[in-house]
């Protein structure tokens, strides 16, 4: 597919600055909020009008196109809310005054491409922008553009990311779905609850990707979707999905899934654990960022420093094999168990 | 690279159900912009709309979709769908294929249901059927399921050019190997959310929109939805062949949240990309569906990008007139429009024009025509800048 050249991440954990991923940060309230940071280099004016979303979104973007040497060639986003406390704000307003004279700012703010858009006009960057937004997969349909474009045109770079917020009002929509755990939950006992319902995430990844292997972060090798409720076919997939991504001979040393504490979930976490038959080590990471529909973005994020530093925080690890090195990890998440991704990323300083 | 043509399109919008209801209004000059009759709000006698005049029951029947939690959205992104697979005689068997990719746009998804909204997003208890069906992602993800397709599945939103670039991103699958078709298309039903956002930013004409006079008031919001099938040229083989995708650009004008830059920098990149991609010069373009939404900015600024991109600004005119801005669904039901006038070597007139704009002086097609076209573009610009267009030919055959 491509090759990560930066990466930058936003989340309930110490990922922006100094990041460290080894110290665990709590949930409070059932919620795993976002640490923003002070946002340097955005006029206070502009940012006082934005939602959190375009917040962490252009917060984690801005950094990485000031240090890219090029102009990016695109901007693609994945998210499946975008500014949804804006979003309710003006709907709000729309029932509280009946239709009444309204300002227009939480309605410009909510629509779906305003962190794509924001990007773009602060980065005075007028090439192809887009907007991903399918639910689970919104962040993968953003990889998967991003690995045609790089195709495309393999000389450019691209700008591709994930957001997405709790606001208020998501909150209590998925909490009346049932998708969060009505019970008090600290971060620390998300997966030994058993009880159905996660805890509620948020977050913002972002990351420069080019056809270029020198000096990368990392090697995105292949990605794969489906809509399937049946564990079955999902693990049929995945094995499919490796005996085409993952050289001959060659082994997943380290497989990091979305296990959210979900008991209506935990199957298909384990009918993929078990395709690897042990042989790779086990990591989780949704007790770090919480649960929302493009944590896969956090996800590689979090590979990305892995594949780098070659240090797996024990609080992520839920199987310890016999691996001493990190070089291929791959990535499984679903989404309420209808929309499920694999993302298999690999070191690019292997011999 | 393989070529991409259209062989199914399905279309429903104020003026007509199917492909061919719309083909005959707009043949006629039929505005479909009127007082509200189905859809609630306070607006409803106020301003026109380009409304379906369907109820969701009705829809409900016809499509045999009586699921808990359906919204109009999902209703009228179906009804356009069933008519696009079957003009395509696609079969279950290539419906539920890998190869088959389903590409969906729009940028109300469920938030049509403005009050059940209110009420799941300000409670924490007795949540309504419609938990779900909010975002965007519902319509596309319930089509998925019903018609079991198998391939890479996505949700589009750019605002008013989502189901273009819908349209973009299902090409750009094929071309690159990971699809043999794509069913791409967009969708957006009359909301409370964008009716008052729109009419916040006073941008809603009380009157019936005039693209591209003088004296325009604003757009005119509508509902609707339209599908293509676009398979490559293999796949095509022994069909009917509505036209060719050659050209297609997404760029952003990077200017303002929700209004374009005075030189239309974002529609002159869109514009000038799609010619490069289908590889034609600036005077061969026949024929442009504009976006010419009727407000201000929009309608002086894409006349303002067409003169700088063509020495001769070739004949154009928008079906806003006929429809209203069906917003999401916009760019996927202009594009069969285009495909309309290619197949069948016609024009349609833009409808309520009597002034040219002072500072441009350009005048819309006003009346339908026989006309000889070879390419035909259509443009989408949205909020956040996000503009792009697109280029369809006429096929030798």
């Amino acid at each position: 597919m491509f090759y990560i050249h930066q990466s930058s991440c936003i989340s309930a954990q110490q990922t922006f600055a100094n990041a460290d991923i080894n110290r665990l940060l709590e949930a409070v309230d059932n919620k795993l909020l976002v640490k923003e940071p002070s946002y340097d280099g955005i006029p206070t004016g502009i940012l006082r009008r934005m939602g959190k979303a375009i917040r962490i979104g252009v917060g984690t973007a801005l950094p990485l196109l000031r240090s890219s040497a090029d102009p990016v060639a695109g901007i693609i986003i994945g998210t499946a809310d975008g500014g949804m406390e804006d979003c309710i704000k003006f709907l709000n307003q729309i029932i509280d005054y009946d239709e009444g004279m309204l300002t227009p700012t939480n309605f410009v703010q909510s629509t779906t491409n305003a962190i794509a858009a924001q990007i773009g006009l602060l980065s005075a960057n007028k090439s192809y922008n887009i907007t991903h937004v399918h639910r689970g997969l919104a962040f993968e349909n953003a990889l998967l553009d991003a690995d045609m474009l790089v195709k495309e045109n393999a000389t450019a770079s691209y700008l591709v990311g994930g957001v997405d917020e709790i606001s208020t009002y998501n909150y209590n929509i998925e909490h009346l779905g049932g998708w969060y755990k009505k019970e008090p939950i600290a971060a620390t006992g998300l997966y030994s609850s058993g009880t159905i319902g996660s805890i509620a995430g948020e977050g913002a990844a972002m990351f420069i990707v080019n056809a270029v292997k020198a000096n990368a972060l990392c090697k995105v090798t292949g990605m794969h979707m489906l809509h399937t409720e049946d564990k079955q076919v999902v693990s049929e997939q995945m094995k499919l999905f490796l005996d085409k991504h993952l050289p001959v001979a060659e082994q997943v040393d380290l497989l990091l899934t979305g296990e959210n504490g979900d008991s209506r979930l935990l199957h298909y976490y384990t009918q993929c654990e078990a395709v690897l038959n042990k042989q790779a080590t086990v990591a989780r990471f949704k007790h770090m960022t919480g649960e929302y529909a493009s944590a896969s973005a956090a996800a590689l994020w979090l590979v990305t420093k892995i594949l780098k530093d070659q240090d797996l925080p024990a609080h992520m690890i839920k199987y310890a094999s016999t691996k001493t090195a990190y070089n291929r990890v791959l990535i499984y998440n679903t989404q309420k168990g209808k929309q499920h991704s694999f993302i298999l990323a690999e070191r690019t300083n292997l011999k | 690279m393989s070529r991409i043509f259209v062989t199914g399109m399905g279309c429903i919008s104020a003026i007509g159900n199917s492909v061919t209801e719309n083909r005959r209004a707009l043949i006629a000059g039929t505005c479909g912009i009127g007082p509200l009759e189905l859809f609630p709000t306070r607006y409803a006698s106020l301003l026109p709309f380009g409304e379906v005049k369907i109820t969701n029951t009705l829809l409900q029947e016809k499509l045999q979709a009586r699921e808990p939690g359906l919204t109009r959205t999902t209703l009228l992104a179906l009804h356009a769908m069933e008519e696009a697979i079957q003009n395509a005689a696609l079969n279950s068997q290539q419906l539920n294929s890998f190869d088959t990719a389903l590409i969906g746009a729009s940028t109300v998804g469920g938030m049509c249901l403005t009050d059940e909204l209110y009420h799941d997003a300000n409670k924490t208890e007795n949540g309504s059927a419609y938990l779900s069906s909010y975002d965007c992602a519902s319509v596309n993800i319930y089509l998925q399921k019903r018609y079991a397709v198998n391939g890479v599945i996505n949700t589009i939103n750019t605002a008013c050019s989502s189901s273009a670039n819908a349209i973009l991103y299902g090409a750009r699958l094929i071309k690159n190997g990971l699809a043999e078709r794509a069913i791409v298309g967009g969708v957006d039903s009359l909301a409370k959310f964008t009716i008052n956002g729109f009419n916040a930013l006073h941008i809603l004409s009380p009157d019936k929109c005039t693209p591209f006079d003088e004296q325009r008031k604003g757009l005119n919001l509508g509902e609707g939805a339209a599908f293509l099938v676009l398979e490559k040229e293999e796949g095509a083989a022994g069909k009917r062949i509505y036209a060719e995708l050659t050209g297609y650009c997404n760029s952003n004008d990077a200017f303002h949240p929700s209004s374009l830059s005075d030189e239309g920098d974002g529609p002159y990149l869109s514009m000038k990309g799609a010619l490069d991609k289908a590889g034609i010069s600036p005077d061969a373009v026949s024929f442009i569906n504009a976006h010419g939404t009727g407000t201000e900015n929009n309608d002086l600024t894409e006349s303002r990008a067409m003169l700088r991109l063509f020495d001769d600004v070739p004949a154009f005119a928008s079906t806003k007139g006929n429809t209203g801005h069906t917003l999401g669904a916009a760019g996927a039901i202009e594009a069969v429009y285009s495909i309309l006038n290619l197949a069948h070597q016609e024009v349609y007139g833009g409808l309520n024009f009597n002034q040219p704009i002072a500072a441009t002086g350009l005048k819309p097609v006003q009346a339908y025509v026989k006309k000889s076209l070879q390419h035909v573009m259509s443009n989408s610009f949205g909020f956040g800048g996000n503009c792009t267009s697109l280029v369809f030919s006429k096929t030798s055959s």
